[in-house]
């Protein structure tokens, strides 16, 4: 059945299934390296994903595009036989076809044994192995995958291994940076690094205690206040739930909100918002980095108050919240410039009737 | 309310940790009532108290962090901003600039610095108040030293 498509654990070398594998183990088989993510519609992956993103319409004709050559006759001659099978990934390739056909080899020894060359003058691999000694296999070294073996840890095979070794990366320390394709090594070093500073950061939140409650804020015992609530004006650290619980606290014996209830407990700095946050951030441009994000959050949620152009947002055109129309206008704020009697320009915005009304004096 | 004992527990082993940190203040808990807390501070030297030792009675609120403790003086105290009979404490900290930061601690030695340094423009005791403020600073001395002598110190013989 299946035989005909090469086993992708052959390929990485490690198939454990060996001559009872239902994929072939010959080198000479084309590879299915059609996306099924894709085939569905979506894959998350997008243009980093390592399979092919072809249609299964167009995989026929793209398959020579992938790394190894087609060497084998399709349909013409199998009319009889020439059920197109469907494969588990619901891509049909002609390939497949009955084993009368075109009997697949079965390898007399594992493909480790096959001896990779790789030829930097002529720029392919030669496979020599018994079967198809002389047999070339042109591919361009950035389509060769590297070794999953050596990107882990270590590789038993060494330097005899068939796939290239990777260069090692130097955030992670694995060597799982592939020597030819400098879009996926870049790719790879930038989420290496922000996820190393990203895990950093969390290590050095774990330590770092709420001054109200007095605990650790990452070891709080309920999983939603395990998050720092940030103000907007000191770097003092409180937990999300702690601080916010005593900003929206009633001022009681004459307590001022500006001066006590919105100020910082520690330094009494008087921050008008509070940032949510999982890490801590040890700079100030990691701080602003973290409100950046959070406002970019917020800009996507549609306002409650404003609740597309129905209701009223008390905070206006400083709202952190998306102000749209329910046909996806964004609210456009016009500022009239008034010319106030002693000659000062007052911008004045949603005049009511109401305002006017109310410092009438009825007689 | 939970929240409130998980940070008088944390304040509690952070006391029973550090018992000699602070040599001024002795916080100690009631044994059945964490809600209830007694601390024994030494009048700071250089001032009238010095060399009593003065009880203070804490009565925290189940808010707590988020509102103050109530607090008083049960040895009696001749000071500005302690009511003389009922102990009450006139100080900004225990009222409207309240703050969650503060601990029982911190209150204590915000206590030790009001004895210090009296604010008589809004006294409770307004004898005392008087005195400091029409300048007789020796008058008030004596009167507070009088006062801590007979309450604040172990009686002699």
């Amino acid at each position: 059945m299946s035989k005909r498509v090469l086993c992708k654990f052959f390929a990485h070398g490690a198939c454990l299934k060996g001559e009872h594998c239902e994929y072939s183990h010959d080198w000479k088989d084309p590879p299915n390296n059609i996306c099924t993510f894709y085939q569905k519609g979506v894959c998350a992956y997008g243009s980093r994903c390592r399979y092919d993103h072809i249609k299964a319409s167009q995989a026929q004709s793209s398959i020579p595009s992938s790394s190894v050559i087609e060497n084998h006759t399709v349909v013409s001659d199998t009319g009889a036989f020439g059920n197109i099978i469907t494969t588990s990934n619901g891509v049909g390739t002609t390939a497949e076809l009955s084993l009368s056909s075109s009997p697949y080899i079965l390898p007399s020894e594992p493909a480790w044994n096959h001896e990779l060359v790789w030829n930097p003058e002529i720029e392919y691999y030669e496979i020599l192995g018994e079967d198809n000694v002389g047999q070339s296999i042109i591919t361009s070294p950035s389509e060769i995958s590297i070794c999953s073996f050596a990107a882990a840890g270590n590789c038993p095979r060494g330097e005899k291994c068939p796939h290239i070794h990777g260069d090692l990366c130097p955030t992670c320390g694995k060597h799982c940076l592939h020597p030819f394709r400098p879009e996926e090594r870049e790719e790879h070093m930038k989420t290496c690094e922000s996820r190393h500073k990203y895990l950093d950061a969390l290590k050095r939140s774990q330590e770092i205690e709420c001054s109200v409650c007095l605990e650790r804020v990452l070891s709080k015992p309920i999983l939603a206040e395990r998050k720092f609530g940030l103000l907007s004006e000191c770097d003092h650290p409180f937990c999300i739930s702690c601080i916010r619980n005593w900003r929206s606290s009633n001022p009681t014996l004459g307590m001022d909100v500006n001066s006590t209830l919105r100020a910082c407990p520690i330094c009494r700095k008087l921050s008008y918002f509070v940032i949510p946050s999982v890490v801590w951030y040890s700079t100030t441009e990691e701080k602003q980095e973290i409100i950046d994000k959070y406002k970019e959050k917020l800009k996507s949620i549609d306002c409650k108050h404003f609740d597309f152009g129905d209701g009223n947002c008390p905070f206006g055109t400083s709202c952190f919240y998306k102000h749209a129309y329910r046909d996806g206008r964004v609210e456009q704020v016009v500022l009239r410039h008034l010319g106030a009697a002693d000659g000062n320009t007052v911008i004045a915005k949603d005049i009511r009737l109401s305002d006017f009304l109310s410092n009438m004096h009825l007689r | 309310m939970q929240a409130s004992k998980a940070r008088l527990f944390k304040e509690y082993h952070e006391v029973q940790r550090e018992k000699t940190a602070d040599p001024d203040i002795q916080l100690v808990c009631d044994e059945s009532n964490i809600f209830k807390w007694t601390a024994f501070i030494k009048g700071p030297s250089e001032t009238p108290y010095e060399g009593g030792v003065f009880q203070l009675s804490f009565s925290v609120p189940e808010q707590y962090p988020l509102q103050p403790p109530q607090v008083r003086f049960l040895t009696k105290i001749f000071h500005p901003n302690v009511h003389f009979k009922t102990g009450e404490i006139c100080l900004d900290i225990l009222k409207n600039a309240w703050s969650p930061a503060w601990t029982l601690q911190s209150v204590c030695r915000a206590i030790i610095a009001l004895m210090a340094h009296p604010e008589p423009d809004s006294p409770l005791n307004c004898d005392s108040g008087n005195l400091l403020r029409s300048g007789d600073v020796r008058g008030y001395q004596s009167m507070a030293k009088m006062y801590t002598r007979l309450a604040a110190m172990p009686k002699k013989g």
